[in-house]
């Protein structure tokens, strides 16, 4: 059957444990389903569709762990992976002061031209913040990286995070076509054949029927 | 619904190769799991658990579907989500709302992805 997209992208997201990764990529839990069979195994990865620039751009978006013990995990993933979302708690300093920690793994196990942006997540607590989001926009300059801050619960930024690492990387590898000719090297550019487009809205909330 | 396909309804969503005339899309959300054209209709049996049990006090409950929606590879559908493994099965479930088991796949066989066919919505 014939390709139905023009990009594949890989991503991650890491950080702290608690930082808020699951229920970024899985959806706060209120207006989930969650069938309790579904909840007790829990989720892997999913696919996603979004277009750009009229290219259809698959994602597949895994989440990860963020505690200690399952760190040598985590590494398995960074493999072909093309982004990643480094996630920290505006309410927990602690979480963003592992960021460092976090891009240095990344830098030891991921390919050496991975996309990277910083989330500060739960931007809904203000009152509980603890890191300004000047210090993040700080942070993601010195690191060269993107930032913005989210909220998985009030679904603030979290689609356009997405839709900006997802451009970021298409762009990189766009510039890399260019530079190069396209070629079997520039990786996952598929010459896609489009049957019918849907343009339904990443992570819109669902209305019940 | 959690019943089998009526089989005169099958006619109607699946063209003279029998693969998907429609789109596919979640019951519950306007959610596309797959476009037309992409997945083949298939008789198969196997167990799934319900979508709707929410109470976690009783034993896993479920049917038997037949008739699926086979898709060779994982990057055809349009948006879906995949559960961890239990015995070597991955569960398939709606990306936006989380609904399922709306499908299954076997990890032991990386060219067979199942939507039951009684589990989304056809049009
Ligand atoms: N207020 C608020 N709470 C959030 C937000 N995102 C996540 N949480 C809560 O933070 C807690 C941890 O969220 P998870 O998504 O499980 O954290 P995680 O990063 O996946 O943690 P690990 O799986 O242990 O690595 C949960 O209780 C969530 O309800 C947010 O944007 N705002
Ligand atoms: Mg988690
Ligand atoms: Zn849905």
């Amino acid at each position: 059957m014939a390709k139905t997209y023009d990009y594949l992208f890989k991503l991650l997201l890491i950080g702290d444990s608690a930082v808020g990764k699951t229920c970024i990529l899985f959806r706060f839990s209120e207006d989930a389903f969650n069938s309790t069979f579904i909840s007790t195994i829990g989720i892997d990865f999913k696919i996603r569709t979004i277009e750009l620039d009229e290219k259809k751009i698959k994602l597949q978006i895994w989440d990860t762990a963020g505690q200690e013990r399952f760190r040598t995990i985590t590494t398995a993933y960074y493999r072909g992976a093309m982004g990643i979302m480094l996630v920290y708690d505006i309410t927990n300093e602690k979480s963003f002061d592992n960021i460092r920690t976090w891009i240095r793994n990344i830098e030891e196990h991921a390919s050496k031209d991975v996309e990277k942006m910083m989330l500060g997540n739960k931007c809904d607590l203000q009152d509980r913040r603890q890191v300004s989001k000047d210090r993040g926009e700080q942070l993601a300059i010195e690191h060269g990286i993107k930032f913005m801050e989210t909220s998985a619960k009030a679904s603030i930024n979290v689609e356009e995070a997405f839709f900006t690492l997802a451009r970021d990387i298409k762009a990189k590898m766009d510039r890399k076509i260019d530079s190069t000719g396209p070629s079997k090297s520039a990786g996952y550019q598929l010459s896609g054949k489009d049957g019918s487009s849907s343009k339904k809205s990443f992570w819109k909330s669902c209305t019940l029927l | 619904m959690d019943s089998n396909f009526p089989s005169e309804k099958l006619e109607e969503i699946c063209d003279d190769e029998c693969q998907n005339k429609t789109r596919i899309f979640c019951q519950r959300c306007p959610s596309l799991v797959l476009s037309p054209k992409q997945a083949k209709l298939v008789k198969k049996e196997f167990f799934l658990p319900n979508m709707f049990q929410k109470n976690d006090h009783t034993p896993i409950e479920g049917v038997t579907l037949n008739d699926f929606w086979l898709v060779t590879n994982m990057m055809t559908f349009d948006n879906v989500g995949f559960s961890k493994a239990v015995d070597n099965i991955m569960y398939l479930i709606c990306a936006d709302c989380e609904m399922g088991p709306i499908g299954w796949h076997s990890i032991d066989d990386k060219k067979a992805y199942y939507i039951a066919v009684a589990r989304v919505k056809h049009g």
